[in-house]
């Protein structure tokens, strides 16, 4: 992967590059020690937890051990969940991430006024409580809300349309809530990222004429890949893993069209009667689908 | 970095003296935290202004003869509740379980059933359960078996604006002891004199069906456990009834809980039907105050067994196994929730929580006008009608059961066949039985 | 392209999106100066029930003891993991080998497990090492996030490494380049990693609901959680509750947004 360590480490020789490879060890070692212990150990916990059933801890091993995988096969809310987390995923995600960059561009720009205003007030969203968050998209998109109001006045539709009450709708009011909510948070890391980028590309490329546009695809964007993969990784890994809003927000409703993966697991693991191996092995499934996910956006946007 | 961290330390620092001053006075309440303590119960239970204070009030009284004796409540809203008995159950780690708690009866079945170790059998024990409505023991009552004691009384009532039926020409003896068909008639013209409709409802939420199905003295489960819901008539005939509602606009459907409240809180729904614990939402709007009253549900025509009475959520106290005080624990309960008026008079006024405690009903709090109702004594009412709740299996799966046919019920608005959706529920509740 | 029309058109952008974020906030400080039935009949007019909201909320819950919590947990484990995640991310890139790039594949592992389903094991390992109920049981999973790993590894790669080759030929020890070199350039990274792993451990629920069984140990989401459990719920007292929640996360993304985010100041070459 990487094409300018190689030549550091020859020119210093050979025993400091080993001694530093052993330093270097030792800086990741708490971390990673801390993650093998706490995610793990737990994680082969939860793998022979999904080749088992039964309800507490009277856990028996299941004949033949995949049973619980099989069984995700004939699982119809299983598979509507599936559907249903990735429609957010490829609608939700890049939609999220372009607006998170063009609002942290416009704020980097020294002559705006009133910068920290604005930065503040898109940042807003990510730390309101769901509490209050959930409350008002219920309010604004009740069949007597603000929204349809604001619609029937303007003549744009003739009856007022029951939001959450229908699939597509409800799906939209999801996704509209995730932008909203998710958009600030990742703008903060593109923002962190502009810092450190070097400005003597910029000033080459406005000698050259290049507009702000240009600038902009040209210039910013490319400097910024490696962010930008690391928001598209945890924003693909957070989607999958999407609970709150289906939670909160429109309860997996109406008839299980809304739910997620992680709002069907929660409702194995917790709500009904609980079967914590099945849970287990749904939970591996979704770690699958981030673990490919990742790669294959590791592998179009990692070349240094 | 370093002045940064030093001003997080700083912040931290100035925080938590904030926090120390306002808090000092908490803490001392809480510092008499037990451990090997014998004559304090810790206690889980989710709500101040209603279980929390009945066992506080509880406690009061259980200490007269008791002295010394005390409860340590921990607020615990109930997902949390359960999250927490899942995990400590699954774990094997149930030191952490408190030795009273409290819970929800639709799952309490399921939780005895799955979990078998935390609860405490309570059948021999002091607690007279024959003096306790039926339906009401029926929840923690597994193979023969009690596990739980009655508080939180789940009866459905209908709760009705008598200015509104006045404007259409009706009282509320015209909705006392009816059935759905009269229900309906008579909801349309009162939409169509008023324009209000006469109940709400979630959609995709099976509570009114619910609330149906056992005014039929049925479940989604036959008493060995096994599904009942593709060949139940009694299902059908609620759903039937319920589509009808809907279809004449006699019942709104709106989306969340917090807009269901708003229906009837602002005025634009003339009635709820829910359990009587809905009351306490019905009088929150004080200028609707002399308004309401209260009646019995109406029932399903055509069914043998319907009756005009169901219920709907409460909750019953359960002792966990874990206790080193289950005795006293057990003592405690029978001689305040399921042996003392004086703590059924003195919880009434304040929280509105009804006894299922049949005894209690002959005192003279229950028997005093109430004024939001219009001068009705409607808490006695309520427990009259609480006796004659037919008594249903809520099964283990009572939530998957729960799920299925709200889906199924959402679909048959959208058009699709009963059958067919009452059949594909079962199925999936099947699917989720057969682990 | 007309600078003065897109610098309109950028103003316009920005306020129209600002707008939309704030309305959510400007609905919970409206809510919290109501009582609960002009909340839920959906008032957009400012109350005068603030004062008896707030002490409703003051009486009725641990409000101090549960803000106190919150922070004690929020600020302890936002520094111990800015430091821990630091050093490893730093170390995976400045120190980069094939190896390496491997353990960091695993470690990306850690994150895409739901933790719904690691919650009980780790609930067993707390409940054998008797650390149920303690700060330590709180935070102890999510000091090490392969996230911040990556964050900072991501952001190492803009360190230039001559920096590091002039202060090793000067003699100072590969600790020290850190401590001394690397954590004043990345002030940036540092500010975003610190407001977004606070925010994260200030509104983390499930973990701390299930391991924190006693009232004494309450933190803020369980407060608002609590408020909610009942039959009725006091809608204008949630939304003042929900309010001062909020708070402190918009405080500390006030003070730490200066050094993330100052306009592209040159270059750290």
């Amino acid at each position: 992967m990487s094409e300018q360590l190689p030549t550091t480490q020859k020119k210093t020789g050979l025993s400091f590059s080993s001694k530093r490879s052993l330093t270097g060890w030792g800086f990741l070692l708490p971390a990673s020690l801390l993650i093998a212990w706490m995610s793990f150990y737990p994680m082969v916990r939860a793998l022979i937890l999904s080749f088992q059933t039964g309800p507490g801890s009277r856990l028996t091993f299941l004949h033949p051990f995949y049973q619980n995988y099989a069984r995700m096969f004939k699982d119809e809310m299983f598979r509507m969940s599936l559907s249903n987390t990735f429609i957010y995923l490829i609608i939700q995600v890049p939609i999220m991430l372009v607006l998170a960059l063009i609002m942290a561009n416009l704020l980097n720009n020294k002559k705006l006024k009133f910068k920290g205003v604005f930065r503040t007030a898109i940042f807003l969203p990510c730390a309101t409580s769901l509490v209050s968050y959930s409350l008002i998209f219920r309010t604004l998109f009740a069949n007597d809300g603000f929204v349809n109001t604001i619609l029937l006045n303007l003549n744009i539709i003739e009856h007022g349309i029951n939001w959450l009450g229908n699939t597509g709708t409800a799906r939209f009011v999801l996704i509209l809530a995730l932008i909203w909510r998710w958009t600030g948070y990742n703008m903060v890391f593109y923002l962190a990222a502009l810092q450190n980028l070097d400005y003597s590309t910029f000033e080459a490329a406005r000698i050259d004429g290049a507009n702000a546009f240009q600038l902009f695809t040209r210039v910013t964007v490319p400097q910024l890949k490696p962010m930008i993969l690391l928001t598209a990784i945890v924003s693909t890994n957070g989607t999958l893993q999407l609970f709150d809003e289906s939670w909160n927000l429109t309860n997996g409703g109406p008839a299980g069209t809304t739910m997620t993966m992680s709002h069907y697991l929660y409702e194995v693991s917790f709500q009904k009667s609980s079967n914590f191996g099945y849970a287990s092995a749904l939970s591996y499934v979704i770690l699958l689908l981030v673990a490919v996910l990742a790669l294959i956006q590791m592998k179009v946007g990692d070349k240094r | 970095m370093k002045k940064v961290l030093v001003l997080a330390l700083a912040l931290l620092l100035t925080f938590s003296f904030v926090a120390c001053g306002s808090g000092s006075k908490d803490k001392d309440a809480s510092s008499g935290k037990d451990g090997g303590d014998s004559q304090t119960l810790n206690v889980w239970c989710w709500d101040p202004s209603f279980n929390i204070y009945a066992i506080e009030e509880a406690a009061k009284i259980y200490e007269k003869d008791n002295p010394g004796f005390k409860v340590d409540v921990t607020e615990m809203a109930w997902d949390d509740l359960q999250t927490a008995l899942v995990t400590a159950a699954s774990s094997g780690q149930t030191e952490e379980l408190p030795d009273i708690f409290l819970c929800q009866n639709n799952a309490f079945q399921k939780n005895v059933t799955n979990y078998p170790d935390l609860f405490v059998d309570i059948s021999d024990s002091e607690v007279d359960f024959d003096q306790f409505a039926e339906a009401a023991v029926g929840y923690s009552l597994v193979d023969g078996k009690n596990y739980g004691v009655p508080f939180d009384n789940g009866t459905a009532v209908v709760a009705l604006r008598t200015d509104i039926l006045a404007e259409a020409g009706y009282t509320l003896e015209d909705f006392t002891d009816i059935t759905w068909d009269q229900f309906i008639d008579q909801g349309k013209v009162v939409l169509e004199k008023t324009g209000k409709p006469l109940l709400s409802g979630i959609a995709g939420e099976s509570d009114t069906i619910a609330i149906m199905l056992q005014s039929e003295g049925s479940s989604l489960f036959n008493d060995d456990g096994s599904v009942n819901i593709a060949n139940n008539e009694e299902l059908k005939s609620a759903i039937e009834v319920y589509q009808r509602l809907v279809k004449e606009g006699v019942l709104l459907e709106v989306n969340s809980w917090d807009e269901y409240i708003a229906t009837f809180v602002s005025g634009s729904v003339a009635g709820a039907m829910q359990g009587c614990w809905i009351l306490a939402n019905v009088q929150s709007a004080d200028d609707q105050s002399g308004l309401w009253d209260v009646t019995n549900v109406p029932k399903v025509a055509g069914v043998s067994g319907a009756t005009n009475y169901s219920a709907q959520g409460g909750s019953s106290w359960a002792i966990s196994s874990n206790s080193a005080n289950s005795d006293l624990a057990t003592d405690f309960l029978a001689k305040t929730f399921g042996g003392s008026v004086e703590l059924y008079d003195n919880i009434l006024p304040k929280t509105g929580a009804l006894s299922n405690w049949l005894p209690a009903a002959d005192s003279d709090v229950y028997n005093e006008p109430q004024e939001y109702f219009g001068g009705d004594a409607v808490y006695a009412k309520i427990v009259e009608y609480a006796g004659k709740v037919p008594s249903v299996n809520t099964g283990v799966y009572y939530y998957e059961g729960r799920d299925a046919v709200s889906d199924a019920i959402t679909k048959s608005l959208g058009g699709a066949d009963i059958k067919t959706a009452l059949k594909e529920a079962e199925d999936t509740v099947k699917f989720d039985m057969g682990q | 392209m007309n600078s003065k029309a897109s610098n309109i058109s950028a103003y316009v952008f920005l306020i129209l999106a600002a707008l939309c974020s704030v309305f959510p906030l400007y609905y919970m400080a409206i809510a919290a100066t109501n009582t609960s039935v002009d909340v839920i009949r959906g008032t957009l007019l400012p109350g005068t029930h603030l004062f008896q909201n707030f002490s409703n909320l003051v009486a009725g819950t641990p409000l101090g003891i549960a803000m106190k919590n919150s922070l004690v947990n929020a600020t302890s484990l936002t520094i111990l993991s800015l430091v821990i995640c630091s050093i490893a991310g730093y170390g995976f890139e400045i120190f980069h080998t094939k190896g390496k790039d491997v353990v960091m594949n695993i470690l990306l592992l850690a994150m895409m497990i739901p933790f719904a389903s690691t919650m009980i094991p780790l609930f067993r390992m707390f409940g054998q090492m008797g650390l149920v109920g303690s700060t330590v049981a709180v935070i102890l999973p999510t000091i090490s996030t392969p996230f911040l790993i990556m964050l900072f590894r991501q952001s190492s790669r803009d360190f230039p490494h001559e920096i590091i080759e002039a202060a090793r030929i000067d003699g100072l020890n590969e600790i020290m380049i850190f401590f001394r070199l690397f954590i004043p350039t990345m002030k940036s990274t540092y500010s975003a990693a610190a407001v977004i792993t606070f925010m994260g451990a200030w509104n983390n629920y499930l973990w701390p609901r299930v391991i924190l069984l006693q009232k004494e140990t309450m933190t803020m989401p369980m407060l608002i959680s609590n408020l909610k459990a009942g039959y009725v719920t006091d809608y204008g007292m949630l939304m003042l509750a929900v309010l001062i929640c909020t708070l402190p996360t918009v405080v500390i993304f006030f003070f730490f947004q200066k050094s993330f985010a100052e306009g592209i100041s040159g270059s750290v070459k």
